[in-house]
């Protein structure tokens, strides 16, 4: 025993000098947002964690900042002022920027006009294959710069965009027409300036040495898979406004690893935590513990080409399909979304009743979603009230019986085909999915499960090669357009397959559009000819009142169909020690901590 | 070495080679047989951008010709850029995440090795006694405790509770939870063989005549006993340093080390096909590498062994 206890201490001897842990890096804020990023080059990063780095190493044209009553506003950041457009003859509309003087790259020569000309071109081009190539299709010139052959090769290899440098200083560029959220576009990392002979390195996006930018940080220590230090750059031209001199990005994505960090005070804010501890966390960590606004929802998606009337049904074309959307949004109605987010999710999400997420605006500020569904009593397409459930329950129960027999005495419906759930393998969405086929059960329909890792997840879901799967949509930017323009026929993230295979010629939908002065009234028509045709119309109207009536009446179709299944808001959670003051994040989830300060 | 011993060392290694191909070949068409593709991701990229990636990366061409052309690349160690991590090379990558799980691998085998075989000859030579029963209870523990599970007690007790040691693995000492869990398993598994395979030893004939000669008891354990008890020790070690230095997922995980382990994982969700294949082949060269030099180490530890 004796030997025991002085192996014991022996070993508390060896260990404890190595115990003064550094709880403060060098006065750096230490954080921890995710894993190693894919990229930081600002053109192919596509995530969020990336961008929250980005938005401190760059300076775009705008910014987001958080004015002194604590409002989220978009700034001016290189330009000197975010002017108005001129609308031109063509109805295409130019803005005209002048550069701020003593704009620098941080090894110390001057940032210029044609580095924004290069980094744009750069970043629609089809070469670079990025991610969010997409967001310059708002630039006049894009179309052409995304043509492609029937074997899905750039048309135009040379093709540019409608951006030029006037001269060093102005930058001059057209957009096809006036749209709402172009300010927002200048924020957006994909717009963010990068030198051509910078670049011209390809892996000049890895290493500190290399990695040359214009914001206000610059990287100065890398280790992969594990910190990024970000110091302040002195080359920058608001260097005096930047009050954190040093932060570490740890890289990590595990929640537990997380929570241990931010317990010992290691690490000041951390963007995840597990599951399972968020009910203590809560408890234990009432001022720590936030949970922020994402544009995004979460939401189950029918395949519009699956059959589910019962067999020996007689209905064909725009009858089957209508009754098919009967029952969709019958089987909306089955679901209890306060139960979803209270008992599942538990992450402060909010129950949702329509596809355009909550925090997309109006042009007048107001929730996009509060407007939608033309509903009173309720705001969007479903009553998501606590007290409401139980009518929902039962007119979609109603409704069923339509179609279905009903065995009074098991309260079962007795000849729903057999369905299957895809989703991808995570705990979470596994619970969500044996809450929704639990209550199906409960009538007497049978939903099994499937669950498929991540990519193979997503590849069944494009190729519609599902019944019914789990689905999540999150905004890159406030305009209730890209929650829409997704579901054309020819969109990449077409899921529901509208528009494809058998739905290509089904008929039946209705646009008229002559009360808002077009010249569109189609009745019975297909997908292609409303629904493509009102998203084109919605991208070529330059009147914002109308643009926004035209989006409402996009979604209204869309939520018509039934495919569409939206069950809650996303959250952003994270927890940030009391110590941090000036911290802001924005409502795509990134995080800025330049100017913040420890205390 | 006799030219027998030779002979069969070079065909262990013409089978090494045979072995590292054909993991290679089966990696190579399994790996793009799995539906998705590395450029798949929740916002669909436009079919120009797709094809342009596509020809970028080779990948437009036919799948034997690809796979001839990773052939010749990979002879010549060059296993291509990530495709997931834009602007680094595989080589690269992998240099990186073997640098921390070497070191991490080699520290804990070494602690697993020298204090498994001490705590198992200390347990056979004081066998049923309390010593015995203390070290067989413990190491019982050890190998039926996952390592998730001894890594969260660990991070629980040393890091929130206690806060003696840092929870993550940038600094050398956040190195030493991640090498203690990983060392648990292997050093508890090394006990046990070292016990059974020394009481067995002890049994044998020529110690009873050692003992009978009058040599001395610390000569019969270290230049008998512990010397012929040792080889399943080497049989499990080499295998074993194989598995440990190619990174663990689940300790670098709950440590938030930066190893090898994580990259091979996410390069197969992320379909990174050049990291999935110099993942692999690291991985299979390694393990087929050690299992020869364990091999030819019986030779040296027992002369008895016949290598044919």
């Amino acid at each position: 025993m004796k030997k025991v206890l002085v192996l014991l201490l022996a070993l508390t001897m060896i260990l404890l000098p190595l115990t003064a842990c550094g709880k403060k890096d060098d006065g750096a804020l230490s954080v921890c947002l995710a894993s190693e990023p894919d990229t930081l080059d600002p053109a192919l990063n596509s995530a969020v964690d990336g961008a929250t780095l980005i938005c401190h190493l760059f300076s775009g044209l705008a910014k987001w900042e958080q004015d002194s009553t604590g409002k989220l506003v978009i700034v001016p950041d290189a330009a000197k002022e975010l002017v108005a457009g001129v609308v031109n003859a063509d109805g295409t509309v130019t803005y005209t920027y002048t550069l701020r003087d003593g704009l620098k790259w941080s090894d110390g020569k001057d940032v210029t006009a044609a580095d924004f000309v290069f980094a744009w071109n750069r970043a629609a081009s089809a070469a670079l294959g990025a991610d969010y190539g997409y967001m310059f299709e708002v630039v006049d010139g894009y179309d052409k710069v995304a043509e492609t052959d029937d074997d899905g090769n750039a048309v135009n290899p040379d093709a540019k965009l409608n951006v030029e440098a006037v001269d060093a200083k102005t930058l001059k560029v057209t957009l096809s027409n006036s749209i709402a959220y172009w300010d927002e576009l200048l924020a957006f990392p994909t717009y963010f300036p990068v030198r051509e002979d910078v670049v011209s390195n390809e892996k000049w996006a890895t290493k500190p040495k290399t990695y040359i930018c214009n914001g206000p940080y610059t990287i100065t220590q890398w280790k992969h898979n594990s910190v990024i230090t970000l110091t302040k750059n002195s080359e920058y031209v608001d260097a005096d406004k930047i009050t954190m001199e040093k932060i570490k990005f740890y890289l990590s994505d595990d929640a537990n690893n997380m929570v241990a960090n931010f317990k010992n005070g290691t690490w000041l804010l951390i963007d995840d935590v597990p599951t399972n501890e968020i009910a203590s966390l809560k408890a234990d960590y009432p001022s720590e513990f936030v949970v922020a606004g994402q544009i995004g929802t979460y939401y189950v998606c029918w395949n519009i080409n699956e059959n589910i009337l019962p067999a020996g049904n007689t209905l064909t074309g725009v009858e089957a399909e209508n009754a098919r959307t009967e029952i969709r949004n019958a089987i909306s109605l089955l679901f209890d979304r306060n139960y979803i987010v209270e008992e599942i999710g538990q992450a402060g999400q909010v129950p949702a009743s329509s596809f355009v997420a909550m925090g997309m605006t109006n042009p007048d500020g107001t929730e996009f979603y509060k407007t939608a569904g033309h509903n009173d009593g309720f705001d969007g397409y479903y009553n998501v009230a606590k007290d409401a459930y139980t009518a929902n329950y039962n007119s979609a129960i109603e409704t069923l019986k339509k179609y279905y027999t009903y065995d009074a005495t098991t309260q079962k419906f007795t000849n729903f085909p057999t369905m299957t759930y895809l989703y991808n393998t995570s705990e979470g969405h596994k619970a969500i999915g044996e809450y929704l086929a639990q209550q199906l059960a409960t009538i007497g329909i049978t939903m099994n499960l499937q669950n498929q890792e991540w990519n193979t997840f997503l590849q069944t879901r494009k190729n519609g090669e599902y019944s019914i799967a789990r689905n999540g949509w999150l905004a890159d930017y406030n305009d209730p357009i890209c929650f829409l323009d997704m579901w054309t026929s020819g969109s990449g993230n077409n899921d529901v397959q509208f528009g494809k295979g058998a739905h290509k010629d089904t008929t039946g939908y209705s646009l008229n559009l002559t009360a808002l002065g077009y010249d569109i009234n189609v009745t019975n028509g297909t997908w292609a000819q409303t629904y493509d045709v009102l998203i084109a119309t919605i991208k070529s109207c330059t009147d914002n009142a109308k643009r926004y009536q035209l989006m409402h009446i996009a979604e209204d179709m869309l939520m018509a169909t039934g495919c569409i299944c939206p069950l809650y808001y996303y959250t952003d959670l994270y927890m940030i020690s009391q110590s941090v003051h000036g911290f802001f994040s924005n409502p795509l989830g990134y995080k800025y901590f330049m100017y913040c300060t420890i205390q | 070495m006799n030219s027998k011993t030779l002979l069969y060392i070079l065909k262990r290694i013409g089978l090494a080679i045979l072995t590292v191909w054909i993991v290679i070949t089966i990696t190579f068409f399994v790996m793009h047989a799995i539906p998705g593709g590395p450029f798949m991701s929740e916002k669909a990229i436009t079919p120009a951008a797709q094809a342009a990636l596509e020809a970028k990366y080779g990948l437009d061409k036919p799948l034997h010709q690809q796979y001839f052309t990773y052939l010749r690349d990979a002879l010549r160690f060059d296993f291509g850029p990530s495709l997931k991590q834009r602007g680094r090379m595989v080589v690269d990558i992998i240099a990186d995440g073997m640098k921390t799980s070497v070191k991490l691998g080699l520290i804990a085998a070494g602690i697993a090795g020298v204090v498994g075989i001490v705590l198992g000859a200390v347990a056979a030579l004081r066998r049923n006694k309390l010593v015995d029963k203390v070290i067989m209870v413990i190491t019982t523990a050890f190998v039926s405790m996952p390592s998730f599970i001894m890594g969260s007690l660990l991070l629980v007790l040393f890091t929130v509770s206690l806060t003696l040691l840092p929870a993550n693995g940038t600094t050398w000492k956040g190195l030493i939870l991640p090498i203690i869990t990983l060392s648990l398993y292997p050093m508890a598994y090394i006990t046990r063989l070292t016990r059974s395979s020394m009481l067995d030893v002890l049994g044998q004939d020529y110690i009873r005549t050692a003992k009978a000669k009058g040599v001395s008891s610390m000569n019969i354990i270290f230049g008998h006993a512990l010397k012929n008890s040792l080889i399943p020790v080497i049989t499990y070690f080499g295998p074993m340093l194989a598995y440990i230095v190619t990174g663990s997922l689940v300790v670098e995980q709950i440590f938030a080390v930066p190893g090898i382990g994580r990259s091979f994982i996410t390069s197969i969700t992320n379909r990174d096909y050049p990291m999935v294949m110099g993942t692999t082949i690291v991985l299979a060269v390694l393990i087929v590498v050690m299992n020869l030099i364990s091999d030819i180490l019986y030779k040296v530890v027992d002369p008895r062994i016949n290598l044919e």
